[in-house]
């Protein structure tokens, strides 16, 4: 029974798991590619362009996921991104209507996010007896209430001037300049997490927290700075998501939250915490994405496809927790 | 006066007590504007469309007593009723009794499932059942095969949430008998005592000899039985079974067991915690339209009142440790 | 550095396979990708791709529908007539369902359609502005967009194949309620979600009609009251209904949900309060009559196999250019009659399958097999 204490051990860099975590990404990047070859196998659309041009609206949800990294690494969850993107979305449209200049709609988009991610971690470090899942889904339910009350009677709301999305949602040749933001996002948040004392402090919290509060780790304020970078981040995808929207509903980004997790989550990060890289969980990011759009352009039954997504979840844990295992009794 | 006051103590110190208050205020601001909400019909017309969230927060109580959580079983509900509403439709099997038990049984294989996976495969609760949510979401999709099982279809099954014994409904008395099982094995049995044990401390429970991954097996397996009955229970109470039912209503369930005092990390929480939790989401849900709160505002109104209940939780609780401490300085 | 150098190993693979993978995909497709300048060029002429290859097989293109969500009867049987009708002219049709009823889940779906390079996308939608990107995208790629059973904003469709005028609907409900009330008192309106924008123009509708003719000025609107399209919370609601207003004598609930929970609550309770609305027939056997017994005696629906078809025959029609989605433009339909394409009220053109269809104790046993 490794219990707490196992958990502090296993993130000093020994060699022998440095190389089950290699291997796990290792198989993630194997399995990457054998999705892609069998979705160009079965699907005769499944081609880099299209590819490509399908991918935005699956990108945006990788904003949400790394700092849902973060948030996982400390051990804890948040699962009202979804509404914070409901809501910054709905916010940016009205702001963009209003004639705001194209700026201050990115800021306003940006700030509801922040403002969001803001409220939770407030709560969460004043009261810290609660356990963030009930706080989130508490939020979750006004966050996506008051963008309800915003949205009136319709419950829907255009883009009247498209344009500055428009520029948003554009390409490089054929890459849209969303990928470029992610892949940016995702270096970054990287190596915040994998060399900065930040980033060790956020794996301290995440294995022994009243260890990290005894050594001087300011544990209330880094869980601040994470959930409200959560917001931000849910901003920046409902900027996205409206580019690939021109409007916002009381139901826009439903289930982001749980996209996230299983896309971070299927990339080894746990979410007892203080394990897990990001690498991983953008490998296994593009892997589902991958795979919903191949899976999607052979028009296979989308409950079907959530099944599949539901099994390679299970097993993707399931898996190395056998193989090491049944390493420990060959050693025994 | 000394009585007086360790009665005031007493509720004081007690975290049901203070639900029961909250409850209590709840009851009456709301009876204040709108008078028939304290009806006997109004209260067990409440029971009845409550029933199914209140069963499963008892299985939910068991789970976050020992550390875990599960949140397929609003997934299990789905794929046990809208199987026995597919069994009625192609009158393959007529007898309520037995689609009853054939609900339970799908149940608790779906639970047995989980808790194999969760307690021998070593496999995070939230990660397992959120894998398992898809599943069981998909199958019952895949044997519904876009029909639904309408009252007509339903024959003498429905009427099973119709019927009563002693002017009390057949539903609400499948609600009671759970709670007074689940009550008198948490307090008195010795398996309600090994729950508690694993869930506060994991690593004593082993080395005092129980087994803790056949507890959480138990525990996940009690879960999904529980939700299978609601299956069956929600498919006769609203006499139609569509794939889609108490989508994402999980949550109601955990948020029930919080509000009453149950903690997420285990070990602590009680029965009497779970059934005032649930009644104060019960009571929000018949209220809110009763005391003509704006409906787009509902939704609102609701989380703010989650938020404000847990928030006051975590006060009385700091307050009572204070008082404590105080106590013992003196 | 070891380190580092693996992640820059792993970000080349990955980047590597993404053009393997495809590229692969490259020689097992078509050849008509060189051109990679841009993607709507390159899905342009993947469509036209597909459509030359689908007319060498003798019959039209590949025509798809996408429906508002799955393991919906309602949904199922539109889906169905939609097929028979391409697949007796000789095309392909493709059924597809998002994996949730909103509209992020049709977003993802229109998108995947634009790389198979179908002809057409004939869509009921879970929203009205929030699919404008995609399905401009899609216009663009030379796909003809249609829409059934609920619109879209005008800028993201050709044409509306409306299943009943919105005045129709109104007025048919209306008149049920005057009838079933047997001409003054409270009535109530128990409908899906506050946002749902089919029932908000239908319930403004019913009001509209009634402030128009002084035969209703007897009737009351006490509230018009939301149940999520949720059996649990409907039936809250229609319990608060009855409740709040003991004077209550009938409810109208437009909504398929919504009318199957409240039937079942006063059907259940031996209310003297009597329903009506749009409901499924399938659902709805059971609480249609005319007797005490029964809480509904009548409601409206329209028929969701007819719609499926229309879509379909209005997508073949836009594909083979005979109508453009312009007012004025006509077509014959099969054998289902000539329609006419009209200006709808949100500045963009409609067809109207028909009047809405009333179902009651005489043929209800008849319908509630076929949907």
């Amino acid at each position: 029974m490794a219990g707490k204490s196992g958990r502090t051990i296993a993130n000093v860099p020994e060699k022998s798991l440095k190389k089950t975590l290699l291997c796990w990404e290792g198989m993630l990047v194997v399995l990457f590619i054998l999705i892609n070859i069998f979705c160009a196998g079965v699907s005769e659309s499944y081609q880099f362009q299209n590819v490509l041009r399908e991918m935005p609206k699956y990108l945006t949800e990788m904003f949400l996921l790394f700092p849902m990294a973060f948030i996982l690494v400390l051990g804890e969850i948040d699962i009202s991104v979804g509404a914070t993107v409901c809501l910054a979305a709905t916010m940016t449209c009205m702001a963009s209507n209003n004639g705001l200049p194209f700026g201050v709609v990115i800021l306003v988009c940006l700030l509801v996010g922040t403002a969001c991610g803001l409220v939770n971690g407030l709560i969460l470090t004043n009261f810290q007896e609660l356990p963030p899942m009930i706080v989130t889904l508490g939020t979750q339910i006004v966050f996506r209430g008051i963008a309800e009350i915003a949205l009136g009677s319709g419950g829907s709301i255009s883009l009247t001037n498209a344009d500055g999305f428009r520029m948003i949602a554009g390409k490089a040749g054929i890459i849209p300049y969303i990928f470029f933001v992610v892949i940016i996002m995702a270096v970054l948040f990287s190596v915040v997490l994998a060399k900065t004392t930040f980033g060790r402090s956020v794996y301290a919290i995440g294995s022994n927290r009243l260890a990290a509060y005894y050594s001087g780790i300011h544990v209330q304020t880094i869980r601040l700075i994470i959930y409200t970078v959560m917001g931000f981040m849910a901003g920046l995808a409902a900027l996205f998501l409206t580019s690939v929207l021109y409007g916002a509903n009381t139901t826009t980004g439903n289930g982001f939250e749980m996209d996230a997790i299983a896309m971070a989550v299927f990339g080894g990060i746990s979410t007892s915490g203080g394990k897990g890289r990001l690498i991983g969980g953008i490998i296994s990011g593009f892997t589902i994405i991958c795979l919903r759009i191949g899976l999607g352009q052979i028009n296979m039954n989308p409950q079907l496809i959530l099944i599949i997504l539901g099994i390679l979840l299970i097993l993707a844990v399931l898996l190395p927790n056998i193989s090491s295992r049944l390493n420990v009794r060959k050693k025994a | 006066m000394k009585e007086n006051k360790s009665i005031l103590k007493k509720i004081t110190d007690s975290r049901e007590a203070s639900l029961f208050i909250v409850l209590i205020v709840l009851c009456v601001v709301i009876s204040l504007r709108s008078p028939s909400f304290m009806t006997l019909k109004s209260i067990s017309d409440m029971l009845k469309n409550n029933a199914v969230i209140m069963i499963m927060t008892l299985g939910m109580l068991g789970v976050l007593l020992i550390g875990g959580i599960d949140i397929s079983i609003a997934s299990t509900l789905a794929f046990s009723g809208m199987s026995v509403g597919m069994l009625m439709k192609y009158s393959v099997v007529q007898n309520t009794f037995l689609l009853f038990l054939i609900a339970i049984g799908i149940g608790a294989l779906c639970g047995l499932l989980v808790g194999l996976i969760i307690s021998k495969g070593k496999v995070l609760p939230i990660i397992a059942t959120m894998g398992f949510m898809y599943i069981y979401r998909g199958l019952a999709y895949i044997i519904a095969n876009s029909q639904w099982a309408s009252a007509e279809n339903l024959g003498t099954f429905k009427d099973f949430a119709l019927g009563s014994v002693l002017g009390m409904n057949n539903v609400i008395i499948v609600m009671i008998i759970c709670y007074i099982i689940f009550f008198i094995v948490m307090k008195w049995t010795k398996i309600g005592r090994m729950v508690y044990a694993v869930g506060s401390n994991r690593e004593a429970a082993q080395i005092s000899g129980i087994n803790t991954s056949n507890v959480e097996l138990m525990v996940y397996t009690v879960m999904g039985t529980l939700a299978g009955l609601c299956g069956a229970l929600a498919v006769s109470i609203y006499s139609s079974a569509q794939p889609n039912m108490l989508y994402g209503r999980e949550m109601d369930v955990i948020a029930a067991c919080v509000i009453g005092g149950v903690s997420m990390t285990g070990g602590r929480g009680s029965v009497a915690g779970a059934l005032l939790g649930s009644l104060i989401l019960a009571i929000i849900a018949k209220a809110l339209p009763l005391v003509g709160i704006e409906a787009i505002a509902q939704n609102t109104v609701k989380g703010v009142i989650i938020l404000v209940v847990i928030v006051l939780n975590v006060i009385t609780q700091r307050m009572m440790d204070k008082n404590n401490l105080k106590g013992r300085e003196m | 550095m070891k380190k580092k150098l693996v992640s820059i190993l792993l970000c080349t693979a990955m980047v590597a396979t993404l053009a393997v993978g495809c590229g692969s995909g490259n020689d097992s497709g078509s050849d008509s990708n060189t051109d990679s300048g841009s993607s709507t060029a390159a899905s342009d002429d993947a469509g036209d791709d597909d459509a030359d290859s689908g007319s060498e097989g003798g019959g039209s293109g590949t025509y798809a529908i996408v429906t508002k969500s799955a393991g919906n009867p309602f949904n199922e049987k539109t889906a169905d007539g939609f097929q028979e009708v391409i697949e007796a002219a000789g095309g392909t049709a493709i059924v597809k369902h998002p994996e949730a009823a909103t509209a992020d889940a049709q977003v993802s779906v229109i998108q995947s359609l634009i790389s198979q390079g179908v002809d057409s996308i004939c869509i009921a939608a879970n929203d009205e502005n929030a699919l404008q990107a995609a399905l401009e995208e899609a216009m663009d790629a030379g796909i003809k967009v249609c829409c059934e059973d609920s619109k879209t904003n005008p800028d993201s469709r050709q044409v509306f194949v409306n299943q009943a005028g919105v005045q129709e609907i109104g007025q048919a409900l209306m008149d049920a309620v005057l009838d079933i009330s047997g001409g003054e008192g409270q009535w109530a309106v128990l409908s899906a979600t506050s946002q749902a924008a089919n029932q908000n123009a239908w319930i403004d509708a019913m009001k509209e009609v009634m402030e128009g003719d002084d035969k209703y000025s007897k009737l009351e609107l006490v509230e018009v009251a939301y149940g999520d399209d949720e059996p649990q919370k409907s039936t809250d609601q229609t319990q608060a209904l009855l409740a709040k207003y003991p004077d209550l004598k009938v409810i109208c609930a437009p909504t398929t949900v919504g009318i199957n929970a409240a039937a079942k609550v006063l059907q259940d309770e031996k209310s003297s309060v009597k329903l009506t609305g749009l409901g499924l027939p399938s659902e709805m056997a059971e609480y249609i009559g005319d007797d005490d017994d029964h809480s509904c005696p009548y409601m409206y629906l329209w028929n969701p196999i007819d719609l499926g078809r229309l879509g379909a025959y209005t997508s073949m029609a836009l594909v083979d250019g005979t109508i453009t989605g312009a007012e004025g433009d006509t077509f014959t339909a099969g054998d289902m009659g000539d329609y006419e394409i009209v200006a709808a009220d949100d500045g963009g053109t409609e067809m109207i399958l028909g009047a809405p269809f009333k179902f009651d104790a005489s043929n209800i046993d008849e319908w509630k097999d076929v949907y």
